[in-house]
């Protein structure tokens, strides 16, 4: 399950992905008069108006959640013990990130993290597309065999146990970062998303570097890739992702609290509100250490790279599911 | 896909026997990691038949025929968690599909590019932000950090109504849980209903609106009619998928409160708790290969009923 656990997790959710790159292309969107097709000019209608407020209102619903932890982790401690959360930062205080950034613990956290997501995802990317090159080269008795070879794990998986046996007795990968990455590391549906994506190259080019005497290899490397940046992209985003926020691997492989990915130092802090006083810096005046503030802090630290990527990735990840569903 | 592509696409060049050897080369990465992480746990499942031992190994431990299970069955958790694996799945599916639905119809009718876009991306955000933060955020709105009333509790003792200490009531979880979800992904599914709006035609709207159609008329009588295929084929996923809980969501939010395990404990989190309490592997392997076996004939179930309604968008 640990494959149902996250592989399945990603298969429904690039299942719904797929969805998207499938529904998408039907048809060039047609410029309705100003985005929704009605004629210019005419008085908003009840319906539109209430649209506009429902929208605005769920926009609301989703950010709130995330500005209380920021409010909360610029507000006074002695204020969050005595709501256990804040609105507006008042007493504004920087006492948790003056201490989270003196510490230790987080740099070790973010290092972890940063190796998972950064190896993982270079690895995820780089084994994702040339198996998908392979099964969308449609070679003779090798491409179709693979693309069963491939599918077969969407339907049937062998569960937590046996991988949990697999990693920590066979493998003996306990208390290493790359118990974290190899379980998820492909995706088995974001193959077939890269695959589709190869089979529209145009086949000119690839023909005429062969006509130039270009290996397969070659081909590969200096053609097929610098060609796929988007849709690489899109994978890489997909994978950098989930590789920043597991924490299910981490929390079976990693015992050490030296390695602990942030995801599960994270956790650690919830399981237990004493763990925050054994946060950095902490270890002089525990009892002073403003846990609550700590773990806003320290929460707001974790989703950091994600809030500020996000308006640049999902971009991206707009353009790149467009080309990727621009075929013939 | 596959297959329009395959009528446009020219035959494929056969690479030379040199140029096979390369392919192979590169497909090798992959190839080994499908045998060690997906297939060898599935040899694995054996373990599911034996009375498993650290010392012995999986394939030296003795076998003991169906003990496993049998004793799965007797130690009568398994109704109580098959149950709210479905009932979970079911109103997670239910509520984010309908709440997608809504978020796109109306999305939709908001005019100005730039606020659509940026309410687009607004709602799609909290499918990034991981079950951990979920936890805790949901901590903060329920118990406030160390249990000091919470958001809701505030807001209950505002029109003067008793508190509620939330991570004692079992009755109110799977609902908690559904909301959660459908802000999870309430964003997500209204992007892929919105896809598939635009890929309606622009005649249907004109011809429904020399008919004097209003706007909600148009939405519920033409719009929404024509996105039952895309809502088709998320329910079909979705039961394809009611076997496998979404564990980490509700691991992270539940964790090892067993108070809420009447309504909360599902099969995935039930497996889980057994391999880090109970350690019998045995057991739990058999009820991972239940799962497996019964979420099997699920989704195939779902393939092939998705590839007959729909051959165009069908995944294989």
């Amino acid at each position: 399950m640990s494959t149902t656990i996250t592989g399945r997790t990603q298969t429904i959710t690039d299942l719904e992905a797929g969805a998207v790159l499938e529904e998408r292309p039907r048809r060039k969107r047609r410029r309705r008069s100003p985005e929704t097709g009605r004629p210019i000019g005419k008085r908003a209608e009840p319906f539109t108006i209430i649209s506009y407020i429902c929208v605005t209102l769920f926009g609301l619903f989703c950010l709130i959640p995330l500005w209380m932890i920021i409010a909360g982790s610029f507000t006074d401690e002695t204020q969050l013990a005595k709501t256990g959360y804040s609105l507006w930062p008042a007493p504004f205080s920087t006492t948790a990130y003056q201490m989270l950034f003196t510490g230790g613990a987080l740099a070790t956290s973010y290092t972890a993290s940063l190796f998972i997501t950064i190896v993982g995802t270079a690895l995820s990317l780089s084994c994702t597309a040339s198996l998908a090159w392979v099964i969308a080269r449609r070679l003779p008795r090798i491409s179709r065999p693979l693309t069963i070879f491939a599918y077969i794990p969407m339907l049937f998986t062998g569960g937590l146990v046996p991988l949990y046996l697999l990693v920590t007795q066979v493998l003996s990968l306990n208390n290493s970062w790359f118990a974290v990455i190899l379980p998820v590391m492909l995706a088995p549906f974001l193959i077939f998303v890269a695959v589709s994506f190869f089979r529209q190259l145009p086949e000119e080019i690839l023909d005429s570097a062969r006509i130039d005497g270009a290996g397969e290899l070659r081909i590969f490397f200096q053609i097929v890739i610098p060609l796929s940046k988007p849709i690489l992209a899109v994978l890489g985003l997909f994978y950098a992702v989930t590789y920043w926020n597991e924490w299910f691997m981490a929390l079976l492989f990693i015992s050490d609290p030296s390695l602990y990915p942030l995801q599960l130092t994270l956790q650690n802090l919830i399981a237990n509100v004493t763990n925050a006083a054994s946060l950095p810096g902490a270890t002089a005046a525990q009892a002073a250490a403003p846990i609550y503030q700590l773990r806003f802090a320290m929460t707001v630290l974790t989703i950091a790279p994600i809030l500020l990527a996000y308006p640049f990735a999902q971009r991206f990840f707009v353009k790149g599911l467009t080309l990727g569903a621009t075929k013939g | 896909m596959q297959r329009s592509a395959a009528v446009a696409a020219p035959k494929r060049r056969k690479p030379t026997s040199r140029g096979t050897v390369g392919l192979l080369l590169l497909a090798l990465p992959g190839v080994l990691w499908f045998l060690i992480f997906a297939y060898g746990p599935m040899a694995g499942l054996v373990v599911a038949f034996k009375d498993f031992n650290i010392s012995q190994g999986i394939f030296g431990s003795a076998w003991n025929g169906l003990d496993n299970f049998k004793y799965f069955l007797a130690s009568g958790d398994a109704p109580r968690i098959v149950l709210n694996t479905v009932f979970l799945n079911t109103l997670f599916l239910g509520a984010s599909l309908l709440a997608g639905l809504l978020l796109a119809l109306m999305l939709n009718e908001i005019r100005g590019h730039f606020y659509r876009r940026f309410m687009q991306s607004t709602i799609f955000f909290p499918y990034f932000v991981s079950p951990i933060i979920i936890a805790i955020i949901l901590q903060v709105i329920l118990s406030g950090v160390g249990g000091r009333g919470g958001l809701v509790n505030n807001l209950l003792s505002v029109v003067d109504l008793p508190q509620v200490n939330w991570y004692t009531e079992p009755g109110a979880w799977p609902w908690i849980l559904t909301f959660v979800k459908v802000w999870q992904l309430g964003g997500y599914t209204s992007v892929i209903f919105l896809a598939a709006i635009t890929s309606i035609p622009e005649e249907v709207y004109e011809a429904a609106s020399i008919d004097g159609a209003s706007r909600a008329r148009m939405a519920l009588s033409v719009t929404t009619p024509l996105l039952l295929p895309t809502m088709g084929i998320l329910i079909v996923l979705g039961i394809g998928r009611i076997f496998f809980g979404d564990f980490a969501t509700i691991y992270a939010i539940v964790g090892d409160n067993g108070t809420l395990f009447p309504t909360t404990d599902v099969i995935d989190t039930y497996v889980f708790r057994s391999l880090r309490t109970i350690g019998d592997f045995g057991t739990t392997a058999a009820i991972g290969l239940f799962q497996s076996v019964v979420g099997f004939v699920f989704v195939t179930a779902a393939v092939l009923v998705q590839r007959r309604v729909d051959r165009e968008s069908s995944i294989l």
